[in-house]
């Protein structure tokens, strides 16, 4: 048998612990040892244990919402394939999906404003995406990726778009170019 | 066991072999060894709250690494459903372009991870990236890969048969037989002879 240390923790901390061991079925020490053997070898991998967890909570949250991945370039090609062959139909698409976004955040219930934006940055991972309050009651959303398509780029503003108004608020400009997108939105 | 400890500290009991990788480990980040450790539970116990085990989180950040530097993008799915239904049968070559994605990311993968990580990766990867409900991967000369999507439409199984096809062969495996059906396909292969 291996010769054991000590750690000193927090009495609150300790607590949890063995509340975790007992629900694995498994005692303190094999559950302590199991946690610190996971966090040893993704520190050896070069991993950050906070980023991992955190990255697990958004991904928990868009396979919630979902969100899935697929290859950019691909995604882009067959947008602008769609979109090329019927730009009211795959416009109408995207407004929809916005729609469906808007109307779960606002029945999630908290901040829905907020709850849209985190969102929104997560699916804008990549690009520089911000949403600023302008004048009282205004909201101006901007995201910039140079490699969005032309057609990808319209109708991502025109999701965003319909994914605020369910949120009581009212689109006074939409400016979507190639890669760019600026809409200032107020509060009705 | 924990023994009560004054000052409202309890002590855990830990392996002298952890201690000491504890210690690398900590030191590397700078921190005390308590320190490292504390904050270590804290985050299992995070990641519980979370709905998984850190081992699963830790697979899961370093899953999504792989896919965006493999050039990966989040999408509503329900968006990528409706658009590969709508351009099947208008003369797209849809399939073909989704051939060459899976065959660019089994390249990505080779040069990415060691030999004896790419199939298990694989398998977590084709469950989360396609939504499926089970996949199984067997190694060796004789491979089979078989997938299940319940929910999965007819259009969305085939780009994953072109998908996985360009896959597996540029992981060095041919195809000898397919059976597949809405939502589900077994795949036989054999091993190129390099």
């Amino acid at each position: 048998m291996s010769k054991r240390k000590m750690l000193a923790a927090e009495e609150d901390l300790a607590n949890k612990v063995a509340e975790l061991a007992e629900k694995r079925g498994l005692t303190v020490y094999q559950t302590v040892n199991d946690i610190l053997e996971q966090a040893i070898r993704a520190e050896e991998q070069g991993l950050n244990l906070k980023e991992a967890v955190d990255r697990r909570g958004d991904m928990e949250h868009a396979r919630e919402m979902g969100l899935t991945f697929t290859v950019e370039h691909l995604y882009y090609q067959v947008v602008d394939a769609a979109y090329s062959k019927d730009k009211e139909r795959i416009r109408q698409l995207w407004s929809d999906m916005g729609l469906w976004y808007g109307k779960y955040f606002k029945n999630k219930g908290g901040e829905p404003v907020k709850g849209l934006t985190e969102a929104l940055g997560f699916l804008t991972h990549g690009s520089q995406f911000t949403a600023e309050r302008g004048k009282p009651d205004e909201l101006i959303v901007s995201c910039i990726n140079e490699r969005y398509s032309r057609g990808y780029t319209e109708v991502f503003a025109t999701f965003i778009e319909a994914a605020f108004q369910v949120l009581g608020y009212k689109t006074l400009e939409n400016e979507a170019s190639r890669g760019i997108i600026r809409i200032r939105l107020a509060k009705e | 066991m924990t023994k009560k400890q004054p000052e409202d500290t309890k002590l855990l009991m830990l392996p002298s072999e952890l201690v000491d990788r504890l210690r690398d480990a900590s030191s590397r980040n700078g921190t005390s060894l308590s320190g490292y450790a504390i904050e270590v539970l804290e985050e299992a116990l995070r990641a519980e709250k979370l709905g998984a085990r850190l081992g699963e989180a830790v697979e899961a950040y370093r899953m999504d690494e792989i896919h965006r530097g493999a050039g990966a993008m989040v999408v509503p799915r329900s968006s990528l459903g409706h658009l590969v239904e709508d351009l099947n049968g208008h003369g797209e070559n849809i399939s073909a372009i989704w051939e060459e994605a899976g065959r660019w990311y089994g390249r990505f993968l080779t040069g990415k991870l060691a030999g004896d990580e790419v199939m298990p990766f694989l398998r977590r990867d084709l469950l989360t990236s396609w939504n499926l409900d089970e996949v199984e991967i067997s190694d060796g000369d004789d491979a089979v890969l078989r997938f299940t999507g319940f929910g999965m439409s007819e259009e969305f199984t085939k780009l994953l048969l072109s998908y996985v096809h360009g896959l597996m062969e540029s992981l060095g495996y041919a195809e000898v037989e397919i059976d597949s059906l809405r939502g589900m396909a077994t795949i036989k292969y054999i091993r190129h002879k390099m």
